[in-house]
């Protein structure tokens, strides 16, 4: 399997946030993770970054195991991952939060040319390329985290609610960009989402946490007909 | 006039030094560095002892105490601050921490450096007239180091990749670790430059007005108050909290007498503060 996950459990101090988390994504899939308000959609994407340190199970990236390495030694390996709430560096120039991106890379010449892939991807933000990020909408900000993602060319990119808190224009263009991104850069990615509709439209498998526990998993064509779906995640 | 000009302009650039390495330190570790001033001391005797006593040249002294505070700084952070940054669920932990080590730092140069009030002779000889006023060739040339550094440390931050991971690190501690940054080196890193700097401002200030093992309190609250005027963890804010007490002081020893300057000081910044809590360029609290 490209990328795995292996019974993992995570504690924060007593309580335990995720219990027995298995999923996988093939190279190339676009996989959602579904699930309400502290279900453990973020806390897994932060287990597998190395940001919150699993007490049980593994984590397996292109054969090699990550659990045990630190968050830097992840991102050089080729997972990044887009926080949720955005997290710019509001005073800093939309420039130099691009080049955040790509502070592993020293090949001066292909950070050049990815910049001006991610210009051509967003035009917006090469207008505003010497502004400070905080004083953008929160759409632009939210290509600004996408580019500065991918700044650091990741092979498997793990977005955390991407959609919350935009116009339900942005989030097409979102949800766009998404399929975009995984086609034509070859990206492997998991979305977490509360919007489910978005979700299960651009990903091609879905897993469904609850309460820390994975309920339901399958097609995310299967799962959008699915009852239960309907009825707890996409209103009836 | 223009003698409490030139004076208000050598305090001023000395102190931007220590303004912005109490800022590098406060903001990426969010952490109040209370042994500023004592780091300072130590950047002072170093000078005493490198040039005013082995009698090896300023441009020896000067680097030697940059190179010493910048250990003590590292030092400190990989063996103290780190650890307690991590575990502390409250500020005040780290606090205590940083009082305790300009505690231990007071205490060590009391030991090894004994009591005594310490200067050093001029490092050039010559006197400029500027207007009326005089002005020292040994302050210009301190004037003239401070604004070079000042320059060079506002580069770095700006344009160097360390740079830009300290301030990244300043803005969103979570997020710079997801940009693969190693927080740890980058954390030890700030903090030695920001010692580095409060050395090589006490190197300059011996030379102005001498060095004792106890001036390291005073010296600390000088640089809160900086911090203060201009908002903490502001660049910018620092250098102009810098000026405003630099001219403050300057104009207060020409026209008041003695001690009373600092007592009206202390009142300004407290009726300052209940304006404007968060400083002239800083940010209100989140």
């Amino acid at each position: 399997m490209y990328f795995e996950c292996r019974d993992l459990c995570v504690h924060y101090d007593k309580v335990q946030a995720l219990d027995r988390v298995s999923l996988a994504a093939q190279q190339g899939e676009v996989v959602a993770l579904l699930g309400a308000n502290g279900a453990g959609k973020s806390t897994t994407l932060r287990a597998i970054t190395g940001l919150t340190r699993a007490s049980r199970g593994e984590i397996w990236f292109e054969d090699t195991r990550i659990d045990r390495l630190p968050p830097a030694a992840i991102v050089a390996r080729g997972i990044a991952m887009v926080p949720e709430g955005r997290h710019i560096y509001p005073f800093m120039s939309v420039r130099d939060n691009l080049l955040m991106g790509a502070y592993l890379r020293r090949d001066t010449a292909g950070i050049r040319r990815d910049l001006d892939r991610v210009f051509a991807r967003f035009p917006r933000v090469r207008e505003r390329l010497n502004q400070q990020a905080g004083t953008l909408s929160g759409g632009e900000q939210e290509m600004v985290v996408v580019g500065r993602a991918l700044m650091a060319r990741p092979r498997l990119l793990l977005l955390d609610e991407p959609s919350l808190g935009l116009a339900p224009m942005v989030v097409r263009d979102i949800a766009r960009l998404i399929g975009d991104v995984n086609r034509e850069d070859n990206v492997t990615i998991i979305l977490v989402e509360q919007n489910a509709r978005m979700a299960l439209k651009v990903s091609g498998r879905a897993y469904v946490l609850e309460t820390g526990r994975i309920g339901l998993a399958g097609g995310s064509a299967e799962l959008a007909g699915d009852d239960h779906i309907r009825r707890l995640y996409l209103g009836g | 006039m223009e003698q409490i000009i030139v004076n208000g302009v050598v305090l001023s650039a000395t102190y931007a030094l220590v303004a912005l390495g109490i800022t590098l330190i406060f903001s990426i570790m969010n952490l109040l560095n209370f042994a500023h001033g004592q780091i300072l001391m130590i950047g002072g005797f170093m000078v005493y002892y490198v040039y005013g006593v082995f009698g090896l040249p300023y441009a020896v002294a000067l680097p030697v105490a940059a190179v010493v505070t910048g250990l003590i700084g590292f030092g400190f952070e990989v063996l103290l601050f780190r650890r307690v940054v991590r575990v502390a669920t409250r500020e005040e932990n780290s606090m205590l921490l940083a009082v305790g080590t300009a505690l231990l730092l007071e205490n060590l140069a009391l030991f090894g450096f004994g009591e005594k009030q310490r200067g050093v002779p001029s490092i050039v000889g010559g006197v400029y007239r500027v207007g009326a006023a005089f002005l020292p060739a040994g302050r210009l040339l301190v004037v003239l180091i401070a604004l070079a550094l000042i320059v060079a440390l506002l580069l770095f931050v700006q344009y160097t990749r360390p740079g830009r991971a300290m301030r990244a690190l300043a803005q969103d501690r979570e997020v710079t670790y997801l940009m693969g940054v190693d927080v740890e080196r980058i954390s030890a890193l700030g903090f030695a430059l920001g010692a580095g700097l409060a050395g090589i401002a006490g190197g300059l200030l011996v030379t102005l007005s001498g060095v004792n093992a106890g001036i390291g309190t005073a010296l600390s609250t000088k640089a809160f108050i900086m911090i203060m005027i201009g908002g903490a963890g502001v660049v910018a804010g620092a250098i102009l909290g810098a000026v405003v007490l630099g001219f403050a002081e300057a104009v207060g020893y020409a026209l008041i007498p003695g001690s009373t300057t600092y007592l009206l000081i202390f009142v300004g910044l407290i009726l300052f503060l209940v304006l404007r809590p968060q400083g002239i360029m800083g940010k209100p609290q989140r």
